[in-house]
């Protein structure tokens, strides 16, 4: 990348080099104006506190009865951890759902302890089998597309509604938030998280494999959840302010939470993914995406962005080597094979099968039918409950 | 150091981390390599990955994986599991690989374990004596390979052992296994009154009031596994392990 001929954003950090970007006559691109057309709604302060008053009142009604309430995923990282601690402070009952695919952290696991025992929430995790997960991450690999995180994403969502499912609760409480996840990711960055068609695909097609126990969701999965069950994610943190550095101190000060150094990175996969494979393999560099988000909501100087984005995405190289080594060994792999597939062009996930256009259906029936008719039916469903 | 050691007990069901019941019911609780990495950075000062099939099923050591696990662990690694012979012995050692730990081999034949601590010595030999209590709760010697109980006498095969160079004893109590419900602190006041190597007990620990108790009932070292990886009413898979401090404070 020649920096010199690279242009920022005036505003955040985003920059020419970045797919789709267009800047206007002032200098500010379309991912930060993005955030402020989206956040305006949401951030309008009383708003947020009637929304918040419903919502937590929808909750506590749903959960009567009820050994919990809702369900909060939990992850280890700062978001779902204040939003657990505001979950208990709204007068909540959640079950805190965690899913281990093999790649924890002792940070994270440290932190979940912490919090859960503090808090008094019960905890359930889903251990996915490492030797089936492994091989579904081989099969990604030999694939060549970009979201190997869609296996874990999508794996998380079904075993959040399973568990939701299997106490009638309707509410899946998340730490995902406007705050600090506001601008969106560029779509290429990323794939849809409910293709359940595309890691089947190509599980088949580079392993060989048929998922056994690894729980995937895809489009009807999720009608199913939605429209039948009417179980849906919240992003609760949206419901009042949320200040990162605020709540990192609380969390720190209260709760004996151990922070990390950038966002994700409670997993090594993901801080290798992020911190390596993503910028080494297809130049996309997250980073980018969020400090911009806190620049744009206020929770971090451009200068200060601009400056980080300088250093390498690990806190030091030797960080990094140890990640890679401990990689390698996870993946039984050798330092030849990375290179190798780090040097291979990226595969689009829609070379091969997939069922987003379903997925896209579905997600956009929701706003096709009219509100009287939905709440007509979900008052119906209440009463036969 | 601790004066008591505090050792997490994995157990290996083919390549994946279980948690029994009672020897029974093996829960997948994931990844070793993981889980050792996890361990590392809590600074354990020990541990015990015992392999609950192999014996069961005639095989020896899976030697690649427990490669991967020695090279992985920073603290002292201690191996059960089908090891039969001398050979086996010797390739465990090699990979890195510091204290084994026979039971099928020694209930079979004691002359070995007096081969290995002749050539590796006894503090490298550890044999474990698996007891059971019926539903009259009588103990009695357990064979974990074929889940049956033996007529021979515990406590004779556990002085036997001793005497043919056993360096320390694992008393592990199978009706206690996974229950987080308290050790059995009388069957382990037995067996330090009746030897003098180091006794390891396992069996029951649910928290660091059970670990003081078989410590106080003469323990040298307490090992546990669900105490380690479960938490809360859901036994939600949760890798903890308590502070340094902590022990220090307990066992003071």
């Amino acid at each position: 990348m020649n920096i010199s001929k690279t242009v920022f954003c005036k505003r955040c950090v985003c920059d020419s080099t970045m797919p789709e970007i267009r800047f206007d006559e002032r200098g500010i691109c379309n991912y930060c104006e993005q955030y402020f057309t989206r956040s305006g709604k949401i951030f309008n302060i009383a708003h947020q506190e009637k929304s918040y008053k419903e919502l937590v009142a929808k909750i506590k009604r749903n959960g009567k009865g009820r050994p919990y309430d809702c369900i909060f995923g939990v992850s280890g990282g700062v978001d779902s951890s204040w939003g657990l601690v505001k979950a208990v402070e709204a007068g909540l009952r959640p079950l805190a759902v965690h899913m281990d695919n093999g790649w924890n952290s002792e940070l994270a696991q440290n932190n979940i302890a912490n919090l859960v025992r503090s808090l008094g929430v019960d905890l359930y995790t889903h251990v996915i089998d490492w030797e089936e997960y492994r091989g579904l991450m081989q099969a990604f690999f030999d694939a060549h597309v970009i979201d190997i995180e869609l296996l874990y994403d999508n794996a998380m969502l079904a075993v959040n509604f399973k568990q939701a499912n299997k106490y009638g609760l309707r509410y899946i409480l998340a730490g995902y938030n406007q705050a600090t996840e506001g601008i969106p990711l560029p779509n290429s960055w990323t794939w849809n998280k409910l293709d359940r068609k595309n890691i089947e695909a190509i599980a088949k097609q580079f392993g060989n494999m048929k998922i056994k126990t690894f729980p995937a969701v895809g489009a009807w999965d999720w009608a199913y959840y939605n429209y039948i069950e009417f179980i849906a994610f919240i992003p609760f943190l949206d419901y009042f302010q949320f200040n990162k550095s605020e709540a990192l101190q609380l969390l720190q000060k209260e709760y004996n939470y151990k922070p990390y150094p950038y966002k994700h990175y409670e997993s090594i996969f993901t801080r290798f993914y992020q911190g390596y494979i993503l910028p080494e393999k297809f130049g996309v560099d997250k980073r980018k995406i969020h400090l911009s988000t806190l620049v744009a909501s206020g929770q971090m100087s451009r200068e200060q962005a601009l400056e980080d984005l300088q250093k390498i995405p690990y806190p030091s190289m030797q960080d990094l080597e140890e990640d890679k080594r401990y990689f390698l060994k996870k993946m039984n792999w050798t330092e030849v094979q990375l290179k190798e597939y780090l040097s291979k062009p990226e595969i689009p996930h829609d070379h091969y099968p997939s069922e987003i256009k379903r997925v896209n259906k579905i997600l956009n029936l929701r706003e096709n039918i009219p509100p009287v008719i939905s709440q007509t039916i979900v008052k119906l469903v209440n009463k036969f409950r | 150091m601790l004066k008591n050691r505090i050792i997490p007990c994995l157990l290996l069901k083919n390549e994946g981390l279980v948690k029994t019941l009672q020897f029974k019911n093996p829960k997948y609780v994931g990844d070793p390599i993981n889980a050792i990495r996890i361990f590392n950075d809590k600074e354990v000062d020990e541990l015990m990955v015992l392999d609950i099939t192999a014996s069961k099923e005639g095989k020896s050591p899976n030697f690649s994986l427990i490669e991967q696990f020695a090279s992985e662990c920073f603290m002292p690694l201690g191996y059960g599991g089908g090891i039969r012979n001398m050979a086996d012995a010797q390739t465990l050692f090699t990979l890195g690989v510091e204290k084994i730990c026979l039971q099928t081999a020694a209930l079979n034949d004691l002359n070995l374990i007096r081969k290995m601590a002749d050539k590796w010595g006894s503090q490298s030999i550890l044999v474990s004596v698996d007891v059971n209590r019926n539903w009259l709760g009588k103990p009695a010697l357990y064979s974990s390979s074929n889940g049956k109980s033996l007529s021979m006498p515990w406590l004779q095969f556990m002085k036997n052992a001793v005497e043919a160079g056993a360096g320390e004893i694992i008393l592990n109590a199978v009706h206690r296994d996974g229950t987080m419900k308290g050790m059995d602190t009388e069957l382990i006041k037995l067996a330090a009154d009746s030897m003098d190597v180091p006794l390891v007990a396992v069996g029951g620990a649910g928290s660091l009031a059970d670990m003081k108790a078989a410590v106080a009932a003469g323990a040298s070292a307490v090992s546990a596994g669900a105490f380690f990886v479960f938490h809360g009413p859901h036994r939600a898979v949760l890798i903890t392990y308590p502070k340094y401090q902590q022990l220090e404070a307990l066992f003071s």
